[in-house]
C-alpha cells in the first residue's frame, strides 16, 4: 500500500516514519489490570477539557458583587465575584453546569483511580527495582492531584469549601515555629482573605497542571524506557514482553476506554447532582454548614481531625495545638512510609534484584498484611471524616460512632492485616 | 335530673348530627379527660411535671399546639429524642388541649399567624443559612447536634409548624427572636427547599460530599471497573485455532 | 457478524446523539439532556471501538525481548576533567548559584505580612457595645432563655475574628472559672464563635443541655462552666469575653478577650 502523501511528507521532513513504525510496534501485556492507570490518565484528559471551559467563564475575584441571576433565594445578595460567576455557569450558561458536573465527578473519580492503580502496583510488587523512580513519580503525582482537587472545589467560594480553607489555614498555622508564618505567606494575611481565590486559581490552572502534565508525560516515558511489567505464564519471562502490539490493537482498545469513561462521566454529569453552591450559599466567615466535609480523598485527614482525642500541650513555652498530631504529623508519617516504601521493603526483604515479572498478591505475605493494613487504616479514616452522617443516616448518636471508631482504627486495620498475612501465607503455600 | 337528661340528649344528638364522624366538638370536660388519660402519666395530673416530664405550667400556646401538631407528644418512651409522629389527635382536639394546657396557668407565646407569600425568599435564605442550616443542613435534610441528638429533617414541615419552633425552640432547639416577616420569609425558603426540583440532576440526600463520594466509588468507579474488564477482556483461544 | 453489526450499530447511536445535542443546545439545553446525548455520543463511538478491538480484531500475541540489562557506563564524559580540575572557581560557582537561588526566592515574603500581633487581639475594646448582624446593639432584658445570638463589637459587625456567642442562662446554674463572677451579667456570657479546635463558627446550640457544638470535627463546649470542651478533639475551652450592662441597659464588654480566640498556635502563651 503506498503511503499517502501527508504521510511521506513529515517524513521526509522529520524521518518520522521509521520512528513510528517501532513505535507502533512495541509490545504492551494485555491484562486489564494495566489499564487502571489508563483509567486514571483519561479522567485527567477530561478534567483539563472540560476545565478549559469552565475557566472561560470563572472569575478568580474575591471582590462583592451582588447577585442578579435567576436563582430567587440569593437575589440581591452581596457575594463575591467568583460565586457569582459559578452561579451564572450553573444557571446561565448553555452547558454550564453539565460541565461543572462532569469537571467534579472527573475529579473524584480521577482521585479513584489512581488510589486503584496504586493498589495494583503495591500489591503486585511493581515498584521494586528498576521501578522506584516511577513509584516516586507517582507518589508526586498523588499529591498533585490530592492539591489540584482542593484548590479546585474551594475556587467557587462558597460556604462548604470556605469552610475548608478555615480547616487549611488552622493546620497549617499549628506548625511550631513557622506556622504563622507559613499560614500568612499563603493566604496573605490573617483568615478569611481576599487575595487567596486568585492564588487558588493559578496554582489549579497554571502550576499544578503544568507538574502534572510533565510528571505523567515522565512516568509514560520511563515505562515504555523499561518496557511494562508483566504477570507471570506460558512464554513469559524476565527477560521479554508478551503481549500485543501497540497498533492497532492497543490504540484501539485505549482509545475505546477513553470514550467510555468520557461517558460514564458525562451520564454521572447530566444525572446526578454535584456540589450545589446554591444550597450552600455563598462563604461567610461567620458561619459554617453541617454536614461539613471535604471531598472523599480529603476525608482521610477530616477523620484524623475528628478522631484524634483532645491532646494540646506545651513545653518551653512552645505551644502543640490540638491539630498538629493528627493534621500534620500522623500524614506526614503515613506519607513518608508510603512513598519509600519500595526501599524499605527491599531493606526488609533482601530482595535488590531486578524484578519484570510480577507477584501475585498473595505471594509476599508481608507486603500483604502491610497493604491491607494501610488501606483498612485509610478507609477507617475516611469513614470517620464523615460520622456526623452516618450518625443522621442510622439513627445513631455521633458520640457512640466516634468513640466507636476511635477503638476500630486500631483494632480493624492490625486484625486485618494480621488476617492477610495469614490467608497469603496458606495460599501462597497451596498454590 | 332533668337537666342531666338534657344533657346527655344534647350530646348524644351532637354527636349524630355532626358529619365528621370522630370530630366532634369537644365539651370542656373532654380535654381534661383526654390530658388525664394521655398526658398526665409523664406530666403530672395537674401539669406541674414528675420525674419522667417537664411541668407543663406556663409554657404557652405554641409550644404545645407545637408538639401534638407534629405528633411528637404523647411520647411513648421519656428517654428518648421526640420525633415527628402521625398526630394522635384531630385539630379540634388538639385546639382544646391546648386551651385546657393554657388555662392550667396563663403565660407564654400564643400560637403565631403565618403567612409565607408575604415572605422575601432572598431574606429567609440569609436568616436560614445563618440560623437553621448549622443544625438542620443546607437543605433542610437534618443533621446530627451530639449526644444522640438529631435535628429533625424539614422535608415534612408545615408552616405554622416551623414558626412555632422558632418562636417555642421545642426541646433542644434554641430559641430565635424573629420577627413576624422575618419568620414568614424563613418559611417561604423552606418552602422553597420542600417545592423545588434539583437542578442538576439527582439530589443524592442533599448532604453533601459523603454520598458523592460513594456514588464516585461505587457508580463512578465501578462503571470504569466493568469497561475495564470489558475492554482488557481476552477472547479465550478455542483448541485448534490459530493465534 | 453480529459484532460488527453491533459496533455498526453503536456508532450510527452515537452520531444519532451528536446530532441530536445540536438542535437541544439551541432549545435551551439543561443537564440531563446534554448528559445523556453526550454520554451517547462518547459511549456508542467508544463501544463501537471497543467491539471492533476486542471481537472483530484478530491480534496474534507477540513477544519482544527487553534488553536484558540497559547499557550500564557510568565512567565520566570526557573533558570533565578539565571543568573538575577547577576547584576553586567550581566552589565559587555552587556557592554563587545557591546563593542566587535563595536571593531569587526572597521576594515570596512579600506573599504576605507578618503575623505580628493579629492573631493575639481582637476588634472588642473596653466599653464596647455589643450589636448584633445588623449593627443594632443589644439589651439585656430582651434575651430570652434559651436563645443564642451571633454578635460583634460596635461598629464592625460581620468582623471574622471578632465573632462572639451571647448566650442567657439561669444566673444560679453558672459555674464559671475563677476570677469570672462578674463576666456574665443577669446569666448573660459570652464567647469566642471561633472553635478552639480548627476555627469553624461553633453554630449549633442544644438549648436545654447549655453546650455549644462546632460542625467540623464534633468539638463540644459546655456553656455553664466557661465553655469548657467536653468532648471532641477540641483541648481549649472558648475564650470568655467579659460583659456588663451599661447605664441603659445595654451589654458591653468590659475588654477584650484575655487569650488569642481560635485555633491554638506555637508562642500563645
Amino acid at each position: 500500500m503506498r503511503r499517502p502523501q501527508p504521510v511521506r511528507w513529515v517524513d521526509e521532513r522529520l524521518g518520522a516514519g521509521h520512528w513510528a513504525r517501532k513505535a507502533l510496534k512495541k509490545v504492551f501485556p494485555d491484562h486489564w489490570s494495566f489499564l487502571l492507570g489508563e483509567v486514571a490518565l483519561f479522567a485527567f484528559v477530561i478534567l483539563v477539557a472540560t476545565g478549559v471551559f469552565l475557566t472561560l467563564f470563572y472569575r478568580p475575584d474575591a471582590a462583592p458583587v451582588i447577585y442578579e441571576g435567576p436563582y430567587e433565594p440569593l437575589q440581591g445578595q452581596e457575594v463575591s465575584a467568583a460565586y457569582d460567576s459559578v452561579m451564572r455557569l450553573s444557571f446561565e450558561v448553555r452547558a454550564g453546569l453539565v460541565m461543572r458536573q462532569i469537571h467534579h465527578w472527573a475529579a473524584l473519580v480521577f482521585m479513584a483511580s489512581i488510589v486503584v492503580h496504586m493498589m495494583r502496583v503495591f500489591f503486585t510488587g511493581a515498584f521494586r527495582k528498576p521501578r522506584e523512580i516511577n513509584w516516586l513519580v507517582g507518589i508526586g503525582l498523588l499529591l498533585l492531584a490530592l492539591a489540584m482537587g482542593f484548590t479546585g472545589y474551594s475556587l467557587p467560594d462558597d460556604l462548604l469549601s470556605g469552610t475548608g480553607l478555615r480547616i487549611a489555614y488552622s493546620v497549617l498555622i499549628s506548625v511550631p515555629f513557622l506556622g504563622p508564618y507559613l499560614a500568612f505567606l499563603f493566604f496573605g494575611g490573617e483568615f478569611p482573605t481576599e487575595g487567596i481565590i486568585s492564588r487558588l486559581f493559578v496554582m489549579h490552572v497554571m502550576l499544578f497542571p503544568a507538574l502534572i502534565i510533565g510528571m505523567i508525560t515522565a512516568h509514560i516515558a520511563i515505562l515504555v524506557r523499561q518496557k511494562h511489567a508483566q504477570y507471570r505464564g506460558p512464554g513469559r519471562t524476565e527477560t521479554n514482553v508478551v503481549g500485543k502490539a501497540l497498533w492497532p490493537s492497543q490504540v484501539f482498545k485505549s482509545t475505546g476506554l477513553m470514550l467510555l469513561i468520557a461517558a460514564v462521566l458525562a451520564f454521572m454529569g447530566g444525572l446526578i447532582q454535584i456540589n450545589p453552591v446554591w444550597s450552600y450559599g455563598p462563604f461567610d466567615p461567620t458561619t459554617a454548614t453541617a454536614p461539613a466535609q471535604p471531598d472523599w480523598y480529603i476525608g482521610w485527614l477530616e477523620g484524623a481531625l475528628r478522631l484524634f482525642p483532645p491532646v494540646e500541650f506545651t513545653v518551653l513555652g512552645v505551644t502543640f495545638p490540638s491539630t498538629f498530631l493528627p493534621g500534620i504529623v500522623i500524614p506526614g508519617i503515613a506519607f513518608t512510609i508510603m512513598t519509600l516504601w519500595p526501599f524499605i521493603e527491599a531493606r526488609l526483604t533482601g530482595d535488590r534484584a531486578e524484578h519484570h515479572l510480577l507477584d501475585h498478591p498473595t505471594d509476599n505475605p508481608m507486603r500483604m498484611a502491610v497493604g491491607v493494613g494501610g488501606l483498612a487504616f485509610f478507609v477507617l479514616l475516611t469513614l470517620a471524616g464523615g460520622n456526623d452522617v452516618l450518625a443522621v443516616t442510622f439513627d445513631l448518636g455521633v458520640e457512640s460512632i466516634t468513640n466507636f471508631l476511635r477503638i476500630a482504627i486500631f483494632v480493624v486495620p492490625l486484625l486485618s492485616a494480621g488476617l492477610a498475612y495469614r490467608l497469603a501465607r496458606d495460599l501462597s503455600k497451596v498454590g | 335530673m332533668g337537666g342531666l337528661v338534657v344533657a346527655i340528649v344534647a350530646v348524644t344528638v351532637s354527636s349524630w348530627v355532626s358529619s365528621d364522624v370522630g370530630a366532634q366538638t369537644p365539651a370542656p370536660g373532654d380535654a381534661r379527660d383526654v390530658f388525664v388519660s394521655s398526658c398526665a402519666s409523664c406530666h403530672g395530673p395537674d401539669g406541674r411535671g414528675t420525674e419522667d416530664g417537664p411541668s407543663v405550667r406556663g409554657v404557652g400556646a405554641a409550644m404545645v399546639d407545637f408538639q401534638l401538631r407534629t405528633g411528637r407528644m404523647p411520647l411513648a418512651d421519656p428517654g428518648v429524642q421526640a420525633h415527628r409522629k402521625p398526630p394522635a389527635f384531630d385539630d379540634e382536639m388538639r385546639a382544646a388541649l391546648v386551651d385546657y394546657v393554657v388555662s392550667l396557668e396563663p403565660g407564654g407565646e400564643p400560637v403565631p399567624f403565618v403567612d409565607p407569600v408575604s415572605g422575601d425568599l432572598s431574606a429567609g435564605q440569609e436568616i436560614f443559612v445563618a440560623s437553621c442550616a448549622p443544625c438542620h443542613g443546607a437543605t433542610g435534610s437534618g443533621g446530627a447536634v451530639g449526644r444522640e441528638v438529631l435535628a429533625p429533617s424539614l422535608a415534612r414541615a408545615a408552616p405554622i409548624e416551623i414558626a412555632e419552633a422558632v418562636i417555642v425552640g421545642p426541646g433542644e432547639m434554641p430559641v430565635f427572636d424573629l420577627d413576624r416577616h422575618e419568620r414568614d420569609s424563613v418559611i417561604a425558603f423552606i418552602d422553597y427547599l420542600q417545592n423545588h426540583p434539583d437542578r442538576g440532576g439527582a439530589d443524592i440526600g442533599g448532604v453533601g460530599p459523603v454520598p458523592e463520594g460513594f456514588v464516585a466509588w461505587g457508580l463512578g468507579m465501578g462503571a470504569c471497573l466493568a469497561v475495564v474488564l470489558i475492554v482488557g477482556h481476552h477472547r479465550k483461544r478455542r483448541p485448534g485455532e490459530r493465534a | 457478524m453480529r459484532a460488527e453489526r453491533a459496533a455498526a450499530a453503536a456508532f450510527v447511536v452515537s452520531l444519532l446523539a451528536s446530532v441530536a445535542l445540536v438542535p437541544w443546545y439551541f432549545a435551551g439545553g439543561g443537564p440531563r439532556g446534554e448528559g445523556i446525548l453526550l454520554g451517547l455520543a462518547l459511549g456508542g463511538l467508544g463501544a463501537g471501538i471497543v467491539i471492533w478491538a476486542v471481537a472483530l480484531m484478530d491480534t496474534p500475541e507477540v513477544t519482544e525481548e527487553r534488553a536484558v540489562h540497559f547499557e550500564h557506563d557510568t565512567s565520566t564524559v570526557p573533558g570533565t576533567v578539565t571543568v573538575a580540575r577547577r576547584t576553586l572557581l567550581v566552589r565559587l560557582l555552587g556557592g554563587a548559584g545557591v546563593t542566587l537561588a535563595t536571593a531569587i526566592g526572597i521576594p515570596a515574603l512579600s506573599l504576605g505580612p507578618r503575623p505580628g500581633q493579629s492573631l493575639f487581639r481582637t476588634l472588642w475594646t473596653p466599653g464596647a457595645r455589643v450589636v448584633d448582624g445588623e449593627g443594632n446593639p443589644i439589651r439585656v432584658s430582651d434575651i430570652v432563655p434559651g436563645q443564642v445570638i451571633t454578635a460583634y463589637p460596635e461598629n464592625h459587625p460581620g468582623s471574622a475574628d471578632s465573632q462572639t456567642l451571647v448566650v442567657k442562662v439561669a444566673p444560679e446554674s453558672l459555674a464559671l472559672p475563677e476570677g469570672r463572677a462578674d463576666w456574665a451579667p443577669e446569666g448573660c456570657v459570652a464567647y469566642s464563635k471561633l472553635c478552639t479546635h480548627a476555627g469553624c463558627p461553633v453554630g449549633l446550640y442544644r438549648a436545654e443541655s447549655h453546650e455549644l457544638l462546632c460542625p467540623c470535627h464534633q468539638s463540644t463546649f459546655d456553656v455553664l462552666t466557661g465553655a469548657q470542651p467536653t468532648f471532641g478533639p477540641a483541648a481549649r475551652a472558648l475564650p470568655q469575653l467579659p460583659l456588663a450592662v451599661d447605664d441603659d441597659g445595654y451589654l458591653i464588654a468590659q475588654s477584650d478577650y484575655t487569650e488569642p480566640v481560635g485555633p491554638s498556635f506555637w508562642n500563645m502563651t
